[in-house]
């Protein structure tokens, strides 16, 4: 397997050649591995029959759980390699979503401009945009200036060359070189003066995140905070409940199937089982995207708001936990969340999520994730209609 | 957008089929103002519909700029004066009709124009005249929203009966009653069966564009209603969907005799035999065992004495280009709910499932052809034949059942695939539109914002 090769030469390739590269880094959608090994011969391939031909490589990631952040924290960089690789799972905590910032550092060091991480190629990005739209502002006042100067000397203006995004073309010449590169005479000895680089970024994995790994694919140990052990399942689930709790063990707390963790859990869960890459939304005003194959591959396609639906209203009512979106939006909002996604190109989902009645599922269930069975999650695609445009 | 709606259209619009995907949500030209210099003035009877154009003047730092004010003050007069000119209507094109508040009809006595081939019913009604046998007439009538988008347009003069004695007016005197203005048609057919301001903001725009709109619920028995949506597709995939139904289901009794049902502490099975020639497929398969979609029974308890639900399908809407019978109207093309979106919040789940399970499903969207820009032109040369076609039956392969067939036919679809590498068929067209569409127009004191809630198909179109 070639998923430890600590070289990094995204942004240096053209399309086809990258896309084969993340085809080949990025080909398992999760962490478990199932691999045939060769059949040696005709023999061989007829016990591959009846017996089994499949080998199951399970990566045994390690993660401690952080409840300041309600978060996992996965440190190791090999684990943390592989749960980003293998379905795109956490977040680094330095970077914005693959843990690149050790890269990011060396790039810096020693390899200044020659390979770009997802951010530099990013910041690079925005500085041509503002170029673009400071040089277009500057041709749109030009323009108007001329048309004025006709105007008063009562003649038509000529027509006036204002670049557009298709037209206009980044000056290789131009002060836009990359924010870290370093002088050329410096580079050689600044590698040596300076101390060696230590990573200091993590892996954080939500909390749904890490108990879909937990649960389904057992491929990640979680370590106690205090204790550093390993935490049982049972552990795993009383604890990730109870986050969401101010102050756990209160009465007010037991037996709630509208604890935060599990709703998300059973959004998360149905669209992971579904096969796609589920990511936060927070910056489209929504709790989920969904990405098709991974955020390397395609941009994401739908925005997910989950609205938790009480089966019971009087669960609501006594509910301690104030959950986000239980009450109807109104048409603005729905209006405002709609318009940002529609802009980046993204269809908006309204999954709803039930929650089971209390008078109808006996509380006991909610000692064991049996209870996720009695959760229902349904989705409405959500798209604007427009009359004018829908005539023929 | 719905790929079955992207039919080419008459005018070769190259340039217009490449962007709509990225146009389609946005706002587009219909939020803005009209051009008012491109509208003539006076004299003229029928207004031309104006052209958007540029913005004609934008502040700067500097202050106005003599070419932008000039600019806008041309824009500012012409809107004036197209403003004030009279609007008039030749007396031998105009439609009359009597409006009946009792009856909470408008009974047209002269039908002119071409707008009652989509307006109007004909009701059998006793004539007042004959008292003593009672004559039975056919006669058409008007509901009140579309008598207020007559009067309000200018094509129908409409009368209200009255006790009072009436002068002799010339060319009117057979009329019998005096004439309704149009503050006063709308202060009294606006609240008259059903019909909210918000209602006929949303009927009076639709009918601009050109749609016919009639009501789903009929308000009199008299009133033409289209079929029944058919219920084709449960029935024929009954037979195959029951099938497989029983055996999975008896199947998966016998697997849990013998595992003893699900350990919920370890869902997923990695036992040295059965997870042999497991894939990434099939793994995701075994995943999916928590509830979802639309199948599973909605638990959600609804109040007793709740109020009914605003979310009812109000009117039925045909596009311009579907062929439309009055009296014999067709399967409507979309279904509306309107509601007032200060006093109404955003439906429930429970109110959405309600109004999917009156609705049909939707044909799966026709995959997006691609074409080079002279197949383009040719297409669009011959749309007005295939255009005839193509909408009639939206039910013809229904969705489940396609889906349910396909695995029988694994073996005739790899001999198509091996002659020509077919493309496999794009989840993101169904996903986009789902399975069943309602529009609901949430009206903003005048302001219409129309949403089309679909039925999501996530369950059915996994990725992996």
């Amino acid at each position: 397997m070639s998923l430890i090769t600590p070289t990094r030469h995204k942004g240096s390739q053209k399309g086809g050649a990258r896309r084969a590269e993340n085809n080949r880094i990025y080909a398992h959608p999760l962490p478990l591995v199932f691999s045939a090994p060769e059949p040696h011969s005709k023999f061989g391939h007829v016990l591959g029959l009846f017996g089994p031909n499949t080998r199951l490589e399970n990566p045994h990631c390690e993660g401690i759980f952080d409840p300041a952040t309600r978060s996992v924290w996965v440190t190791n960089e090999k684990d943390s390699m592989i749960l980003w690789r293998r379905g795109f799972f956490g977040k680094g905590n330095l970077s914005r979503s693959e843990p690149s910032w050790l890269a990011r550092q060396i790039n810096a060091r020693k390899a200044a401009g020659k390979y770009m991480t997802s951010e530099e190629i990013r910041e690079k990005r925005r500085a041509e945009r503002k170029q673009f739209k400071m040089d277009r502002a500057a041709a749109i006042a030009k323009a108007a200036a001329e048309a004025e100067a006709a105007f008063a000397e009562g003649r038509e203006a000529g027509p006036a060359f204002i670049p557009s995004g298709a037209t206009w073309k980044p000056q290789p010449s131009s002060e836009l070189s990359l924010p870290s590169e370093p002088p050329e005479d410096q580079s050689m000895d600044v590698a040596e003066e300076l101390e060696p680089l230590e990573d200091v970024e993590h892996l954080q994995l939500t909390l749904q995140e890490a108990f879909f790994l937990i649960w389904n694919l057992d491929c990640l140990t979680v370590l106690d905070p205090h204790t550093h052990e390993p935490m049982s399942l049972r552990e795993i689930w009383q604890t990730f409940q109870d986050v969401h709790c101010i102050t756990p063990g209160l009465p007010v707390y037991a037996h709630r199937f509208d604890n935060p963790f599990l709703v998300n859990y059973a959004a998360y869960h149905y669209y992971r089982s579904l096969g796609w890459v589920v990511k936060g939304g927070i910056k489209f005003c929504v709790d989920l995207l969904l990405y098709k194959r991974g955020p390397v591959f395609h941009h994401a396609e739908f925005a997910i708001v989950v609205i938790p639906v009480y089966e019971d209203p009087a669960d609501k009512e006594s509910s301690p936990f104030n959950l986000p979106n239980a009450d109807t939006f109104s048409w603005s909002w729905l209006s405002t969340i709609n318009r940002v996604n529609a802009q980046v190109q993204k269809t908006l989902i309204l999954t709803y999520v039930t929650i089971p009645a209390q008078s109808r599922v006996s509380a006991d269930l909610l000692s064991s994730p049996a209870c996720l069975a009695h959760y229902s999650v349904r989705d409405v695609v959500l798209r604007r209609f427009i009359p004018a445009r829908m005539r023929d | 957008m719905d790929d079955n709606l992207e039919l080419p259209t008459a005018t070769p619009k190259p340039e217009a089929s490449q962007d709509r995907e990225e146009e389609e949500q946005s706002s587009g030209d219909e939020d803005q103002g009209p051009d008012w210099t491109k509208i003539p003035g006076l004299n003229v009877a029928r207004p031309v519909i104006p052209k958007r154009g540029e913005k004609d003047f934008e502040p700067t730092a500097q202050g106005g700029s003599g070419l932008q004010r000039h600019v806008l003050d041309r824009s500012r007069s012409a809107m004036l004066e197209a403003l004030k000119a009279t609007r008039t209507i030749s007396h031998k094109s105009v439609s009359h009709a009597i409006w009946y508040p009792q009856l909470k009809r408008a009974h047209v006595t002269v039908a002119r124009g071409i707008h009652f081939s989509t307006m109007g019913h004909s009701v059998a009604r006793a004539s007042a005249e004959s008292e003593g046998a009672k004559k039975v007439q056919k006669r058409l009538e008007l509901l009140p929203e579309e008598a207020l988008y007559l009067v309000e347009r200018g094509a129908m003069y409409c009368w209200e009966p009255t006790d009072l004695p009436l002068h002799h007016t010339v060319h009117l005197d057979d009329m019998e009653g005096v004439p309704m203005s149009v503050q006063q048609a709308y202060a009294e057919m606006i609240g008259a069966d059903e019909l909210t301001f918000e209602r006929y903001q949303v009927y009076a725009y639709l009918r601009r564009l050109g749609y016919v709109v009639t009501r789903t619920k009929p308000p009199s028995p008299d009133y033409p209603v289209p079929p029944p949506f058919p219920s084709v597709t449960r029935a024929s995939a009954s037979i195959v969907n029951r099938l497989l139904n029983t055996v999975t289901s008896f199947l998966s009794r016998f697997v849990r005799i013998f595992t003893g049902g699900r350990d919920w502490w370890r869902p997923i099975c990695f036992s040295r035999w059965l997870h042999y020639n497991m894939t990434n497929k099939s793994l995701f398969k075994s995943l999916r065992f928590l509830p979802s979609g639309y199948d599973v029974p909605l638990h959600v308890q609804r109040a007793p004495e709740a109020p009914p639900t605003p979310y009812q399908i109000f009117y039925n809407l045909y596009k311009p280009s579907t062929p439309f019978k009055k009296t014999a109207p067709p399967l409507p093309d979309f279904s509306v709910v309107v509601v007032n979106a200060r006093t109404t919040p955003m439906p429930t789940i429970s109110e959405l499932t309600d109004l999917f399970g009156e609705l049909p499903e939707l044909p799966p969207p026709a995959p997006r052809k691609r074409m080079s820009f002279s197949q383009q032109k040719q297409a669009s040369a011959s749309a007005p034949q295939s255009k005839q076609t193509a909408p009639q039956d939206p039910v013809l392969q229904p969705w489940s059942f396609r889906r349910s067939l396909a695995w029988i036919w694994p073996l005739s679809q790899t001999n198509e695939n091996a002659k020509t590498p077919a493309r496999p068929t794009n989840p993101f067209p169904s996903l986009k539109t789902g399975k069943k569409m309602v529009v609901v127009a949430a009206v903003d004191a005048g302001t219409i914002s129309f949403f089309r809630f679909g039925q999501g198909v996530f369950t059915e179109w996994p990725m992996a």
